[in-house]
């Protein structure tokens, strides 16, 4: 897809403040023991051949950028195209919702203008799915839309995810917060080039909106429609979507959709040794990532990279990160132990299944 | 280390014969070890780590999967400008063309790479041995020595001496003499096949020997005997650690086990020398709700419904449900279907064990099972 490039915009934050967001950008957050969100919105542009990707990034990039480097993990160390990280502006984190601030993509506007790509696939960082956008820009063109936004039939309420209205796919306008049945927007949308830059002159004067926000009143004019994604979505906005959407992976049939041989998911490579599960430890129902060793006992649980799980150490319907040590004879359960803690011999972390404990990152 | 300093030639053009169905279509460097790593992850990583950036691969056997899993050699930091990896498989000149025929003849035939490269010192290695060594601290000792030649030896048992190239050394390293497999023999270090020459001895050396009609072109046959003859210096670097060559069925296995238990022979955890290996990128591995693991080392993109007991599954290896693996190694993409057994067996990778089929045995005076990559094990196949 030389034709397209693409735009994760990483500048916002969730209205939910929780520790595991107030210390990294919602784009950074661990996932699945080895990955962090923004790798599903890489992964599928750079799978249907984009290799020039734009993301604009939070004031508090540190963990994006030791992420995602060069790109080179994504294959977007290009001589031509290739990553471009752009600068957000300070408004980005103010908790307004807005996901594709128009202030953010105007102050852009030489990544939009320097390209001579037909259309630009933008797309937010922390939805969980894994799509073929190869299908969804063929379908773009096919029906000459404007725009074309990515949907999927809310099955639950969510005040964070954006509603689509549409009659026979043809959009009419977007609301905060979806009810069951609802189009949800995916926050992804193919939109052509040119016609992004024009908006750009349109909105200049409400630059601090969404920019589906400043296109309200124009969805006569503008030519927006859906295309609807069948497979499996988490959006990721607060604790409990983010620890649903972890544990639903510990069903080998989500694992196998959102990680296919064909379209895979990437993510920075560390190069570590094989978990080691070591005599006597216990472990059922669970991931465990490379350069984990476990010794104790785990069960419907995931743990993310050099985790290290002492003997006599329990860990229940959990999430351990990177580099942390359960010591022996704690218990954990119910709980989302954020990176590089050290659970005390003997201690215990724990929450309830309807209300997760979360142990904030150690600063260690 | 210098950047030229000292350049390393590593030879991986064996076929590894006597490892059987694991080589049949790869080299035996390329041959997948532990879980996630390739043989040549420990030649490569010793040269990263010791600070050696300029690397000659020499390639032969069935070079495909060798030469893509090398790359670039970013994998081992080896993806340097004005040196890194260079891939010297067999090439043609204006007088014709030939194989590598014995060690010292693979070398002579890249004498121009040497001299591209102009170093002092060139360190000789194989792509099929396992262990950690600091090849800056071998360099060391043979500048200390103003050596010629230092050979890396290590002891061994004195009742196997004489499976082994063995070398006579004075107090302070200097050989006298070197035996190829003695059967009385009066020392028990054994050769590595670890080599640091001076470069000019090396090239002046390689270049007679290519013209001597009696020669194997041989390091530890002809190189070594011939300069120990000329009266050069040649000198010891003994060696303490862990080290394998596994050259055999019986010994991948018996190092794959080693790998495995409380205390490990071979620790791949330490973190001060790293080995590297170039990584795929595969989800976590997951354990089904009647899992049931003990003592394994598991990559990622594993999944395990069924028992697995002392075992190695590498990178997206399956065990599936009722399944048991005992004793054995998974190579990456091998499949142990429900209800089959695999027991002391290694098995390749992309293979495939149906239901219900029993692999290996118990019994420990048969030998290894091995199933050769891509192979499908069916009902009385085997």
């Amino acid at each position: 897809m030389e034709k397209v490039i693409g735009l994760i915009t990483c500048n916002y934050s969730a209205k939910e403040s929780s520790p595991l967001s107030e210390s990294r950008p919602i784009a950074s957050l661990p996932y699945f023991g080895r990955y962090r969100l923004v790798d599903f919105a890489m992964s599928n542009l750079v799978n249907c051949g984009i290799r020039t990707v734009g993301m604009v990034m939070p004031y508090n990039y540190r963990s994006i950028i030791d992420h995602v480097g060069s790109g080179k993990d994504w294959d977007l160390d290009r001589k031509n195209g290739g990553l471009f990280i752009l600068p957000g502006s300070a408004f980005g984190t103010s908790r307004t919702g807005s996901r594709f601030l128009l202030r953010d993509l105007i102050h852009n506007k030489a990544y939009f203008t320097r390209s001579s790509a037909d259309a630009v696939i933008c797309s937010t960082a922390n939805f969980v799915y894994n799509v073929d956008l190869d299908r969804v820009y063929d379908a773009h063109k096919e029906s000459g839309a404007d725009i074309t936004v990515l949907t999927k039939t809310a099955s639950e309420k969510d005040s964070d995810v954006t509603a689509v209205d549409a009659i026979d796919g043809r959009v009419q306008g977007f609301r905060h917060g979806v009810n069951f049945g609802d189009s949800m927007f995916l926050d992804c949308f193919v939109i052509n080039r040119q016609l992004l830059l024009d908006m750009f002159d349109w909105y200049a004067p409400t630059d601090y909106l969404d920019i589906f926000e400043a296109m309200a009143g124009d969805f006569g004019r503008v030519d927006v429609r859906t295309y609807d994604f069948d497979g499996y979505v988490a959006p990721i906005f607060n604790k409990r979507a983010y620890f649903r959407a972890n544990m639903d992976l510990l069903d080998p049939r989500i694992s196998a959709e959102l990680f296919p041989a064909d379209r895979t998911v990437k993510t920075k490579t560390h190069d570590t040794p094989p978990a080691k599960f070591e005599v006597g430890s216990h472990v059922i129902n669970s991931a465990a990532s490379s350069g984990d060793r476990i010794y104790g006992s785990v069960c419907d649980s995931i743990l993310g990279r050099h985790v290290v799980i002492e003997a006599g150490a329990t860990v229940r319907n959990s999430i351990v990160m990177q580099g942390c040590v359960i010591k022996s004879g704690a218990r954990v359960e119910n709980a989302i132990v954020d990176r590089a803690n050290v659970v005390p011999a003997g201690t215990e972390l724990r929450g309830t299944p309807e209300d997760v404990l979360i142990k904030e990152k150690s600063h260690e | 280390m210098s950047k030229k300093e000292c350049i390393a030639m590593l030879l991986a053009g064996g076929q590894g014969s006597r490892l059987g169905a694991l080589t049949s279509n790869v080299a035996k460097p390329a041959v997948s070890f532990g879980g996630k790593f390739r043989i040549i992850d420990f030649a490569l990583s010793n040269c990263a780590n010791s600070g050696i950036t300029t690397v000659g691969v020499l390639t032969q056997y069935r070079p495909y999967l060798l030469h893509s899993y090398i790359g670039t050699g970013e994998a081992w930091n080896l993806d340097e400008r004005g040196g890194g990896v260079a891939i010297l498989p067999p090439f043609a000149t204006q007088t014709g063309g030939a194989w590598y025929e014995g060690t010292a003849d693979a070398v002579t035939q890249n004498l121009g790479y040497i001299e591209t490269n102009d170093p002092e010192y060139v360190l000789i290695l194989s792509g099929d041995q396992l262990y950690r060594m600091d090849y800056d601290d071998m360099l060391a000792t043979h500048k200390a020595n103003n050596a010629d030649l230092t050979i890396a030896v290590m002891p061994v048992p004195w009742e196997e001496a004489s499976r082994f190239g063995i070398l006579t050394a004075e107090e302070d390293g200097r050989i006298t003499k070197f035996t190829e497999k003695p059967k009385k023999p009066d020392s028990n270090l054994a050769s590595m096949g670890i080599y640091i020459f001076s470069a000019d001895l090396l090239v002046e050396t390689l270049r007679e020997d290519a013209n001597d009609k009696n020669s194997n072109h041989d390091f530890g046959g002809d190189i070594i005997p011939k300069l120990l003859e000329q009266g050069k210096r040649l000198y010891t670097y003994k060696f303490e650690g862990f080290w394998r060559d596994v050259g055999t069925i019986s010994s991948y296995h018996e190092t794959s086990m080693d790998l495995l238990g409380p205390n490990p022979a071979f620790d791949i955890f330490s973190t001060d020398f790293p080995i590297m290996s170039n990584a795929s990128t595969r989800p976590p591995a997951f354990v089904g709700k009647d899992g049931d693991i003990d003592d394994c080392l598991v990559a990622n993109g594993c999944q395990v419904f069924g028992k697995v007991k002392h075992s190695i599954l590498s990178t997206d290896a399956y065990v599936g449900a009722r399944a048991t693996v005992v004793d054995s190694v998974l190579l990456p993409g091998a499949v142990v279907k429900d209800g089959a057994t695999v027991v002391r067996a290694i098995l390749g990778e992309n293979s495939v064990v149906e239901e219900n089929v029993s692999v290996g045995s118990v019994d420990q005076t048969k030998d290894t099972a091995v199933i050769g990559n891509d192979v499908v094990v069916g009902k009385g196949e085997n």
